[in-house]
């Protein structure tokens, strides 16, 4: 029995007892709560970066590679409820090329970014033609829109390792690749290595992502990493209040996301339902911005 | 092409430039530079865009492969070196303080838990140093040009650095900002410290460097400010057929 399988147990446990919301008698239901309580705050710091960096793109591009990295996988004979083996493998070559590649051709990020993503959504949708005749396409959905329903215990443990590992890696490490993004050449003057620094952002990036597909799904995955950090930068006046409200957003938004369905009985997957409360949030924080003039800070 | 200025005693390091080439591309941006700039001083840049004052400062700062050495004699253990661009790629509404920016520079501990206590007295020092105490809790992006290029000078104090290297700092500065700037180069001179200065303000160089050095592609001059800015010089320095001008009477080569 896994950490998770015990912690699970334990919270029916006390719902069934009367401690606890009868909604958590239900085990799909603490898995996916607990899976939005671990990818909440690791999307939402990591967020901060991907807007600081203007990495937006590059993050969407990263999701939707996810899909053809499924389709790999289960053609390989990987688990089609996980093929983290393909997944995190085709994704990470998928970021890295990239990264290598952007700093040699001396295209533009968004001009590389699209040829990139281009080609491997033809490679996905040709693997996925191929699938079609050989498993259930409609399996695929999930993968695409994500769904709270089949996180299981080993996507728990993925997602805490990522966790554990994004967080090892940005304490130590934020202000250097933010200060990277500023200016490489005060940032190596001043002891960063700069293109360390370019290859661990896009290895976390793409670890997160691969190991949020599962409950965000692929088309949407990239949205979350932007959404509430874009969204704490409109009303924040420091660093602190735009991380501390990103990781805020991020953890309501996927909570509520995974709950809402589930207690209204709605036919939403859960990533849509996550991305519709992030964006209703990201709406209110843009009019409040405009009507509320201290909101701007004092940005002249 | 050298010229002997006397060392001023202190922490800065003497820098010898040893047929330095750099090219790009197939275009040759540096040929066989050979220069020697005297420890302490402060040493001006000077020449047309493109001339390859940048391309030098990047290989100085170890960021350029080049052929060639680039030497650098420190007086005692290696010392800081501080660099001030002339520009941080800055969002205007990014939600970071000064303060913010500085710690993000000066701390391992993330930015997003504030200033750490050890590092507040060596950032309200800088700040003051640079006349913004009253600014550390401003967006970078409500600071004027003269601001922003304020804070980056105040990077350079955290820790101070023994050689300094300046891309052009007067660019962004005001009336005030440039008076600033003069009395910290004062500072730094006072104490030995190397200063590496491109400018494009002459008025400012002939003012305030110890030696300057004309750049393009070639090495034209290397010289005190009043040889070096003299009339024929600087017509020579920004024509597009530049050539190395021949060394006057008593100069030393």
């Amino acid at each position: 029995m896994s950490l998770f399988d015990g912690l699970r147990t334990l919270i029916v446990s006390w719902a069934q007892a009367g401690y606890l919301p009868e909604l958590l008698t239900y085990g799909f239901v603490v898995n996916a709560l607990m899976a939005g309580l671990i990818i909440g705050p690791v999307l939402g710091s990591l967020g901060t970066l991907v807007v600081v960096k203007r990495f937006a793109f590059f993050s969407e591009a990263i999701g939707h590679s996810a899909l053809t990295g499924v389709a790999i996988g289960i053609l390989l004979g990987e688990p089609y409820t996980g093929p983290y083996g393909s997944l995190f493998g085709y994704c990470l070559l998928f970021g890295l090329m990239l990264n290598y590649l952007r700093n040699r051709t001396g295209l533009s990020p968004d001009t590389l970014i699209g040829v990139f993503l281009s080609l491997s959504l033809a490679l996905g949708a040709s693997m996925l033609l191929i699938l079609a005749s050989r498993i259930n396409i409609h399996i695929l959905e999930n993968v695409l829109f994500g769904s709270v329903l089949t996180v299981n215990s080993q996507d728990l443990t993925v997602l805490a390792v990522v966790a554990l590992l994004t967080l090892m890696a940005m304490l130590p490490f934020y202000n250097r690749m933010m200060l990277v993004s500023f200016n490489p050449q005060l940032a190596a003057v001043r002891g960063v290595s700069v293109k360390l620094m370019d290859y661990l952002f896009v290895v976390l990036v793409t670890m997160v992502t691969v190991a949020s597909v599962k409950v965000i799904g692929a088309i949407l995955v990239g949205a979350l990493l932007v959404i509430p950090a874009a969204c704490a930068r409109l009303v924040s006046r420091s660093l602190r209040g735009f991380f501390w409200g990103s990781v805020v957003i991020s953890v309501v938004s996927t909570l509520a996301g995974i709950l809402l369905p589930i207690v209204f009985n709605l036919p939403v997957p859960s990533g849509a339902a996550i991305i519709l409360v992030a964006g209703s949030l990201f709406l209110l924080a843009a009019v409040a911005r405009s009507l509320v003039p201290a909101m701007k800070g004092d940005v002249v | 092409m050298n010229m002997a200025v006397t060392p001023v005693p202190g922490t800065g390091p003497a820098i010898a430039f040893g047929s330095v080439s750099l090219s790009l591309g197939g275009t040759d941006i540096l040929c066989d530079i050979c220069l020697e700039l005297s420890a302490g001083r402060t040493h001006a840049l000077v020449g047309p865009n493109g001339g390859g004052k940048s391309s030098l400062v990047k290989a100085l700062l170890g960021q350029m492969p080049h052929q060639g050495q680039i030497a650098m004699t420190w007086p005692g253990d290696a010392g800081n070196v501080g660099y001030v661009p002339q520009a941080l790629e800055f969002e205007r509404g990014l939600p970071m303080t000064v303060e913010d920016v500085l710690a993000t520079m000066v701390q391992t501990r993330p930015g997003f838990l504030g200033l750490a206590r050890r590092h507040r007295e060596l950032v309200d020092t800088a700040l003051a140093r640079v006349g913004l105490s009253g600014k550390r809790r401003r967006r970078m992006g409500a600071l004027s040009g003269g601001e922003r290029q304020r804070v980056l000078l105040a990077q350079a104090l955290m820790p101070q650095a023994d050689l300094l290297v300046l891309d052009e700092p007067l660019a962004a500065l005001d009336e005030a900002g440039i008076r600033l700037f003069e009395t910290l180069l004062g500072q730094w001179q006072a104490e030995g410290r190397t200063v590496v200065w491109i400018e494009h303000d002459l008025a400012a160089v002939r003012r305030l460097a110890d030696t300057v050095t004309g750049l393009n592609r070639k090495l034209l001059f290397h010289e005190t400010p009043e040889q070096a800015l003299a009339p024929e010089r600087l017509i020579n320095l920004f024509s597009h057929s530049a050539t190395e001008v021949p060394l006057a009477a008593g100069e030393v080569a």
